[in-house]
């Protein structure tokens, strides 16, 4: 895999809240997004959906043939955060063929929550989300 | 394996009362896993039933008029069920409208196949619209209403002991 390019200046791929962060970083691995906190706001897409919306465009000017999510240091998520994800899947599903990436998730058994959410997910994304 | 537990096998249960903010639902949430974790140690029921009760007492707020909102929660591992129920003033128009929620959830026997359509359907904008289905699918527990002097309660309840959902392409 090649590693993609750092975000371009300006571009808003860092976002927090309260109880909840999410950020672009790259690695020798490439892009790797990270949620951290508790995701237990009511309406938590207000922040996170247009922080996807940067994070794919950028994924997609770089060429990025994957992504990693680490949710392992995401407490919690509830069903209006986890619907940011299911933002995510569709629009890499609305993104032409040949300029798709994957998902591949991060998760801890020691969040329990993770393991069913991130199945459900990975049967909603069945040809973008990877749990690792 | 399941841990041995010193307690009988009698129903154990809690009930909370909220009154809102609703900040707290964290703290109820952990609490709640740190309870079920000792009330029926090993069965790994624990987080499933957290989040149950973080999506009910979540959706309760907005309608619940401000008033109290009711938890109660019960473990039996001798009758091998889990239960739990969040109950909140509620108008008739927003009981119809849970009601047909729940009806039309119902429509499609099969807990993930409708979750997947609610992911499909449910405009990721706005908040709402997915909790009950995670609840079904993820949480394993049935849903149901009842009504009672103006308020509502939801009921989720199921088997204490669950097969483990299996990942895509093991399902049988």
């Amino acid at each position: 895999m090649t590693p993609s390019a750092p975000p371009p200046a300006g571009v808003p791929l860092e976002v927090s809240d309260e109880k909840y962060s999410a950020a672009l970083a790259h690695d020798a691995l490439g892009p790797l997004v990270v949620f951290r906190g508790t995701i237990s706001t009511p309406n938590p897409g207000s922040v996170l959906n247009p922080f996807v919306d940067a994070v794919h465009q950028h994924l997609l000017e770089a060429r990025a043939p994957d992504a990693r999510v680490d949710l392992r240091e995401l407490e919690f998520c509830n069903s209006s955060g986890f619907k940011a994800f299911i933002h995510w899947i569709q629009r890499i599903a609305e993104t032409a063929e040949p300029q798709r990436y994957k998902l591949r998730f991060l998760s801890t058994p020691a969040r329990k929550w993770q393991r069913t959410s991130l199945l459900a997910l990975s049967c909603y994304g069945v040809n973008t989300v990877t749990i690792e | 394996m399941r841990a041995e537990s010193s307690l009988p096998l009698l129903p154990v249960y809690l009930k909370l009362r909220m009154q809102p903010p609703w900040v707290f639902i964290d703290e109820i949430r952990r609490f709640v896993e740190s309870f079920c974790a000792c009330a029926c140690p090993g069965y790994g029921r624990e987080g499933q039933l957290a989040l149950a009760v973080h999506e009910l007492m979540q959706n309760a707020l907005p309608t619940g008029q401000g008033d109290d909102v009711e938890l109660y929660l019960e473990v039996d591992r001798g009758a091998d069920r889990v239960q739990v129920a969040v109950s909140n003033r509620c108008s008739e128009a927003d009981h119809r409208a849970l009601a047909g929620r729940i009806e039309h959830m119902y429509g499609e026997p099969d807990a993930l196949a409708h979750y997947l359509q609610a992911m499909h359907d449910t405009p990721t904008s706005e908040r709402g619209g997915l909790g009950l289905a995670r609840v079904r699918f993820e949480c394993q527990l049935d849903i149901s209403i009842s009504r009672l002097e103006g308020r509502v309660t939801v009921h989720a309840s199921g088997p204490l002991q669950v097969p483990a959902i299996l990942p895509r392409g093991s399902r049988p």
